[in-house]
């Protein structure tokens, strides 16, 4: 039995091997490579015995899937069971696996939601309202505008995770996360309103009345099709592309 | 081969890394990429005009759930890279609006061919795995790090290969074209610009309201303020 406790640096650690959580992704058990990899510092504080170690970490490769930025919550949550279970707790491998099952599936729901279709298109149009009028920091304002929820949530949420234990998505903290998510939608459907106006009238000039016109058929078109999975806008992408180059040619 | 274009395939590479395997830091959105490789190349206004339009289309594009989502990291860089080529070579305002119709093109289609090339990775990385849990049967506790090392450095070669290829591909095939009928893609650019833009913001706004009449009302009074200041801001 090994009675160590997880110090700030191993926290700090653990955070930091995170950014490798999707490293080695594949079908088969999806982030469980990175996930070991990431949990390394706890098992090596809490298992100084190589074999046991060892013997933990081939547990953790197994399937673990969730949203990359959230999995520091689940990450800190499941390094203060192990310290249990390394201290003698009654908490044996099943447990483990069901509370990783179990905070890994809400964290997924939880975070695609918040990061992939809030964060990332909010921060998309905060960078795009002042890229359309030619200024550089478009890019950098976008950049900042995400990494500072997603790397703040990175390096906070093992600590979280590590004091709260399983139940650290039961606390206000859902409520917080939820709230957000309702915020930056909001924020989303405004800045776009803001970035249409800039397209229609970038620096005071407005545009042409046939890129006005043209401008309207692509948001009526895009309204239209994502009613709709597929074919995806990439696709309609394409399709535009080739149809404006034939018209090109023939106008 | 020239510096600039040794960076920009590096730069593949990086955002392939960004954009799933290392810390997704929003590096490799296109936005960002095409704002790198405009400050590189000497030509922002060109870059923008390439990032904007990608940025648009990759972002509503979403990595949820088991679909695979078209690779704008490389696509991105791809797009830019193109444009950025072409346009070094001609100087005047209609081969730009060509430069930047065929570098939009370009990314489009190698955000697409960039999928096959991520599931063929996935694919290798399980083969990683295994060897991995086998060789931590063995007691070789070292082989974690080899196989995350493994995987990082796959990855950063896939990306920056496929930048190569398809930035180059593209300048072989393509050169010819921007060069002589710059005038019929300039016109195809004027028709197309608007709608991909319109298009990408619709399927935004579609995402973001979610059939919520507030969220509709902040876009339509953000649209509406956001016009008349910067029509009165002009006068």
């Amino acid at each position: 039995m090994n009675g160590g406790r997880l110090t700030r640096w191993d926290r700090w650690s653990m955070a930091l091997r995170l950014a490798l959580l999707q490293a080695t992704w594949n079908y088969e058990r999806q982030q469980g490579l990175g996930w070991a990899w990431a949990l390394k510092p706890a098992l090596d504080r809490f298992y100084p015995d190589a074999e046991r170690r060892r013997a933990r970490l081939t547990e953790h490769t197994a399937y673990f899937n969730t949203q990359p930025t959230l999995a520091s919550l689940a990450l800190g949550a499941v390094a203060g069971l192990e310290e249990q279970r390394a201290a003698g707790a009654p908490v044996d491998a099943a447990a483990v696996a069901r509370v990783k099952s179990a905070l890994g599936s809400s964290l997924a729901a939880l975070g695609d939601r918040l990061f992939w279709l809030t964060l990332r298109p909010v921060a998309a149009c905060v960078g795009l309202v002042f890229a359309l009028n030619g200024r550089w920091f478009g890019a950098l304002a976008m950049w900042a505008c995400y990494n500072w929820i997603h790397l703040g949530l990175r390096v906070a949420g093992v600590e979280w995770g590590y004091r709260e234990g399983p139940e650290v998505l039961g606390t206000p903290l859902r409520a917080r996360l939820e709230e957000l998510v309702r915020g930056l939608g909001a924020l989303g459907a405004a800045l776009i309103g803001l970035i249409v106006a800039t397209v229609l009238v970038p620096g005071g000039e407005p545009r042409p009345m046939v890129f006005q016109v043209l401008l309207a058929a692509g948001l009526v078109l895009g309204m239209l099709t994502a009613q709709r999975a597929r074919p995806s806008p990439t696709e309609w992408a394409l399709g535009i592309g080739a149809l404006c180059i034939v018209a090109g040619w023939i106008r | 081969m020239s510096v600039r274009m040794l960076a920009t395939f590096l730069l593949g590479g990086v955002a392939a890394l960004d954009a799933t395997p290392v810390a997704q830091t929003l590096l490799s959105q296109p936005l960002v990429t095409a704002t790198v490789l405009g400050a590189l190349w000497g030509n922002l206004p060109l870059a923008l005009e390439v990032g904007i339009v990608l940025q648009i289309l990759a972002a509503s594009t979403l990595p949820v759930g088991a679909r695979t989502p078209e690779d704008y990291a490389v696509g991105g860089v791809v797009g830019a890279g193109v444009a950025l080529a072409l346009g070094s070579q001609q100087p005047f305002e209609v081969s730009r609006n060509a430069s930047a119709l065929l570098g939009v093109l370009a990314g489009v289609i190698g955000s697409v061919l960039g999928v096959p090339l991520l599931k063929w990775q996935r694919r290798r990385n399980e083969g990683l795995s295994r060897w991995c849990e086998e060789a931590l049967g063995r007691g070789e506790e070292g082989a974690l790090a080899a196989a995350q090392r493994a995987g990082v450095v796959l990855s950063f070669a896939t990306g920056a290969c496929l930048t190569a290829v398809l930035v180059g591909g593209a300048l072989r095939g393509l050169q010819g074209l921007a060069a002589h009928e710059s005038l019929r893609l300039a016109r195809a650019w004027a028709l197309a610009q608007p709608l991909w833009i319109g298009l990408g913001l619709a399927q935004l706004l579609h995402a973001f309201v979610q059939r919520r009449l507030t969220r509709a009302a902040l876009f339509g009074i953000a649209l509406l303020a956001g016009w008349l200041v910067l029509m009165v801001s002009s006068q």
